[in-house]
Formats: structure tokens, sequence, C-alpha cells
């Protein structure tokens, strides 16, 4: 439907506002392309999960002059009513894959049933090469079968990273992956998952409150900034808010 | 776009079902719940139907039920005949003699007699003799015994016999006898009294030599007539018919109504029974969905962020109150079949073979069926509307 050119980003994003309650937010530009990461950092309740859910379509934006992913218009998406609500299902099914902070997983299907719920959502053979890859890559060959519940919480976490990338989705939206797993667990992680995008071809999104393990990963990174009315957090990158 | 909708449905059918099985105990809860109604209405339905069933066959396997038993004696002519033997309503009619003249003295070989039988009159289709002589006229010079006439002159089928009546002329008693085989017996449950059933003609020629005619009337007019309704259903009207033309008549009416009427109040009482159930299945199921819906709220957000549609998602509660539905009919099935077998066999000695105490109608079984899905659907439908609600959001929130 959209042409794919490598070069084409994969989010696209100018003058993005949301609103939840009296709080705002907004993203002065935004662009990233495939095999790119940037992180989201920021204090405590400064918006970062506001601006995950714009991303993750399941937000309707205040207002945007730009916000595609994978070349198509989320904005008019969330103004065609049903249809468009379907068609960002769809979107959301096909273009992006979830990694939540804890959970994140079925309990009634087994290791292997979660990661493959995806490509079975959309109808596709599991790519054969690329989930041995992520299996192996992660170290969950030995509990493929095994219950969620039967894992620890790295674990999971890991199960959950290699279900957001089965159907090898264009962008990768993390939101504290490694919040509820111990500091040594957590780098190693990070860095599977950072691997693992790029393997993949994915624009990453790491979204995280621990600005210095982010500071580690060299990636860039958008700040959340507090604007002098006091009501408005802008995401830009380090320094931009200073120079305003 | 639209083909990642279309395996969203059969994902969310596979997610429901395997949710269902993975919470086996609650599943199975359901199930046992919707049986504890299902089973006991089963079997009361079983037992309505069985019994119904029974006294009807009975009321229906004895003609003497159908019969309108004409009393008193009238001016039947041969025209009156023909249109009530035209009615849809008629099973048989046959004409009868006046009921003094319609006597037959009966003695056998071997010298025993008994005198003043009762001629009855009989014609093809007579619901009185028995199926195999009932099609064809009985042939000349054969009649059929009542089973009481046959035991006291100790003949069976086959048998000859000679038949007499008597006539005084002029002080002078004169006699007629016939030779007569005997071409079948009608049963005791049929005809209790003594009694010799022969051919119309036969009786017609009886009275005409009693009363010295000659030669037949040409418009001939009948004492009385034997009426059989078609059906059960039939009596009563043809009954009132009768009874509007100045007949005196009399049926089994009372208890073709007591049938009827049983029929009738268990039916409403099983329905209330039924309405009754039907709203606790509802409300216990909707509840139970709806529950299930608000437990597994974050599971069920994760699939919508995972881009299942809403109304593909709303097909989760509607596949589980089905599975219930299925599971609590095979349950049901399970215990009530046993339940029959037992009513039936405990009860056994006061039936005749054929004949059944709880017995369901497969047609009313598979009514069932279907109706406990349909239910299933609709007490799904709440928890349905709050599924396609849900907001994917929520799953990106911590609880």
């Amino acid at each position: 439907m959209t042409q794919t050119s490598t070069d084409a980003p994969v989010l696209h994003i100018k003058g993005l506002s949301g609103q939840r309650g009296a709080f705002r937010l907004t993203v002065p530009g935004l662009s990233l392309g495939a095999g790119q990461a940037l992180a989201v950092t920021g204090p405590s309740g400064c918006g970062k999960s506001t601006l995950l859910d714009l991303l993750g379509l399941v937000l309707r934006p205040a207002a945007a002059a730009t916000f595609r992913v994978m070349g198509q218009d989320v904005s008019a998406l969330w103004a065609d009513g049903a249809r468009g609500q379907s068609g960002l299902a769809a979107l959301r099914a096909g273009s992006v894959g979830y990694i939540l902070q804890t959970g994140g997983l079925l309990p009634y299907l087994s290791v292997a049933e979660n990661i493959g719920l995806s490509p079975r959502l959309l109808g596709q053979a599991v790519d054969r090469g690329w989930y041995d890859h992520l299996v192996t890559q992660l170290g969950l060959q030995d509990h493929l079968t095994k219950a969620p519940r039967l894992l620890s919480i790295g674990q999971r976490q890991r199960v959950a990273m290699a279900r957001a990338l089965a159907h090898r989705p264009p962008l990768v939206l993390a939101d504290e992956p490694t919040a509820a797993l111990d500091p040594a667990t957590a780098d190693r992680a990070l860095a599977l998952l950072l691997g693992l995008s790029v393997d993949s071809g994915a624009a990453l999104i790491l979204v995280s409150h621990d600005q210095r393990r982010i500071a580690g990963l060299q990636v860039p990174v958008l700040t959340g900034v507090l604007e002098k009315n006091g009501q408005t957090v802008r995401f830009v990158p380090p320094g931009a808010g200073d120079a305003r | 776009m639209t083909q990642a909708v279309r395996p969203g449905f059969r994902q969310a059918v596979r997610l429901a079902s395997r949710d269902f099985r993975h919470d086996w105990k609650v599943s199975l809860c359901l199930c046992v719940a919707l049986a504890a109604v299902m089973t006991p209405l089963m079997v009361l339905f079983g037992l309505k139907t069985g019994i119904v069933t029974t006294l009807q066959t009975r009321l229906l396997s004895d003609p003497r039920n159908r019969e309108v038993v004409v009393v008193g004696s009238y001016r039947l002519d041969a025209g009156w005949f023909s249109a009530l033997a035209a009615q849809p309503g008629t099973g048989f009619v046959v004409p009868r003699t006046r009921s003094l003249a319609a006597t037959l003295d009966v003695r056998v070989a071997s010298g025993k007699a008994e005198p003043g039988l009762e001629l009855v009159p009989t014609a093809p289709g007579d619901p009185l003799i028995p199926p195999d002589l009932r099609a064809r006229p009985l042939a000349d010079g054969t009649v059929l015994l009542s089973q009481s006439a046959a035991t006291t002159l100790g003949v069976t089928a086959g048998s000859t016999v000679t038949g007499q009546i008597s006539r005084i002329v002029q002080g002078q008693t004169e006699v007629r006898r016939w030779s007569l085989t005997v071409a079948g017996v009608v049963p005791e449950a049929l005809f209790s009294r003594p009694a010799v059933f022969a051919p119309l003609a036969f009786l017609v020629a009886a009275e005409d030599w009693r009363d010295g005619r000659e030669k037949p009337a040409a418009d001939r007019l009948f004492a009385s007539a034997r009426v059989f309704a078609a059906d059960l259903e039939a009596v009563a009207p043809l009954a009132e018919q009768l009874r509007q033309q100045g007949m005196e008549v009399r049926t089994r009416a009372a208890e073709i109504e007591s049938v009827r009427l049983l029929d009738r109040s268990l039916s409403r009482v099983l329905s209330l029974l039924l309405g009754l159930a039907v709203i606790g299945f509802l409300l216990s199921l909707g509840a139970s969905l709806w529950a299930a819906v608000e437990r597994k709220r974050r599971d069920l957000a994760l699939l919508r962020l995972l881009g299942f549609d809403g109304t593909a998602l709303a097909l989760v509660p509607v596949t589980q109150g089905l599975l219930v539905a299925a599971g609590g009919v095979a349950l049901s099935s399970l215990l009530y079949w046993p339940s029959a077998a037992f009513f039936n066999a405990t009860l056994a000695g006061t039936l005749a073979r054929e004949e059944f105490v709880c017995r369901l109608d497969p047609a009313h079984y598979l009514i069932g069926i279907v109706l406990t899905l349909v239910l299933a659907v609709l007490a799904a439908a709440g928890a349905a509307r709050k599924v396609a609600q849900i907001d994917p959001a929520e799953s990106l929130r911590e609880i």
C-alpha cells in the first residue's frame, strides 16, 4: 500500500501534542529510520507514559502537523471513526511491537505460543530462521513449552521482547522494560534488545526514567522538559530546551 | 488492512477456548451450575412427555375411546348414514337394527347352546374387529364371536356353529337356522358382553324375517347406529353434533379430557419452571462472563494493544459462553440418560412394552440444545459490549 524505501522514516513527527486531563505535552520534531534507536527519558510524571500512548496509537493526538507511522497518516486514522479504529488496530498489529514494564504475556498460552501471537494474528507463517535467532539470543530454548508463570521475572521480560519482535515490526516501543529487573540483568536485557532491534531492522523507542543507564547506551535521547508556563512538557534533545 | 481483521476473529475464538481450558476449574463450575439447572428440567420434561404420551397411546390404542354410543331408538334413513360417513371426523359408522330383534340363539355340535346372544352389525373398517379381518367384508355365512361368547360355547376361529331365530305366526312357532363359520374372535378388552358380530345384511334379513316382511323395503329406516370418531379430538364434536339432532349419546369424553387436561397443566407448570430457569441461566452466566472480563481486563487490553479489533475480542465472552453451554448440555445429557433409564426400569411393571415413563422427544432435545446455545450468546452480550469498549491503553498502565 505504501512504497517502502529504505530511507523513508518509520516514524515521522512534526508538532505533535497530546493531552491527558490538564496535562499537555508536545514533541516539536522526531524522525526515526529503520535500525535506529531513541531513548525517551525524564523524571517520573513528566509525561513519558502519555507520549508512549501517543506513539503506541492508543491515545488520540490533540494536534499534529505530521504524524506518520510507516507512511500512514495516524491523525487521519484517528479522525476516521470506526473504520479508523480498525485501521489503527491493524497498524498496531502489523507495524508496532510493544514491550511492557511487566507482564504483557498471556497466562494461558505457552512461551512459544505467546511469542507466536502477533504472527498468528497477522496470518503470517513464523519466519523459522528469525524465530530461532530470537529464541537463542534471548536464551529461551529450554522454556518454550512452559507457562509464563513458571519463569523468573527476567525470563518473562525476555519472552516479552521475543513476542514484540517475532513479526519483525518496523517500530518497537519499550516501556521501562528493565524496571522490574536487578541492575546486572537489566543491563544485559537492554543490550540484547538494542542488538536484536538492529538485527531486525526495527526503529526502537526506549522509554526509561533511569537516565544513568540510558546515558550508557549511546543512543540519541529525548528528554521531557517542563515549560515556563508550568503546564506543558516538551520532549526535546538534551540542551535544546535550555536554548529556548 | 482487512486481512489482519479476519485472522483476528479466528484467533479471538482460539484464545477464548485456550483461556477457558486454562481456567478449567472456573469453567467446570459454570458447566456444572448449568447442568444442575438443566438436568432436572430435562427429567421433568421427559416424565411429562413419557407419561402423557403413554396415556395418549393407551387412549388411542383402545378404539372404544373413539366410540360415540347412541342410546335409544330413532328413525335413521340411508341419507343420514351417508352424510355422517362423509364427514372427516367420522371414522366408522354402521346402521343398527332394533335391539329387540337383534338376537341370535347359537348352538354347537357338542350340544352347548347360548340363547339370545346380542347381534352386532359390522362392516369393513370396524375398529373392534381384529386387524387381519377388518379390511374385507365378511363372507356370507361367517361371523365373529366376542371372547366371552366363544369361551361359553367352547369354540375358536374356524369352528362351525348353528345360528337360529324364531317367530310366532298365528300361534305357531317358526324357526330359521343358519350354519355359520366363526371367522375370528373379538378380544375381551374390546367387547366384554357375549355377542355375535355379523354383516349388516344378516341382521337386516333376520329383522325382516321376524317382522314377516317377504322382501326388503327399499327405503328402510334403522333404529340406531354404531359410530366411531376418526380420532380422539373428533369424539366431542361428533357427539355434540348427534346431540343437536336430538339423540342421546355417550362417550368416554371425560377420560380423553382428563388426559388433555393433564397435558395442559403439566405443560403450564413446566413452562413456568423453564422460564425461571432461563432467567436464572441468563443472569448467572451473564454475571460470570462479566466478572471474567473484569478479572482479565489487562490481558484483553493487551490483545487490543497487539492489534486485535474490538469486535473480534467481543467474541471472547461469546465463545466462552458457548463453551459453557456446550459443556452444560454434555454434562446434563450424561446425567439425564441414566436417570431416565432408572425411571423406566423402576416403573416398568406398570407399563406395557413400547411404553416409557420418561422419554425426551429428539426434536425437543434438539430445540433445548439450540435454545441453550442462543441463551449463552445472549448472556454474553453484556460482557461482549464491555470487552469491545476496553481501552488498549489500559495494558500500558501498571495496575
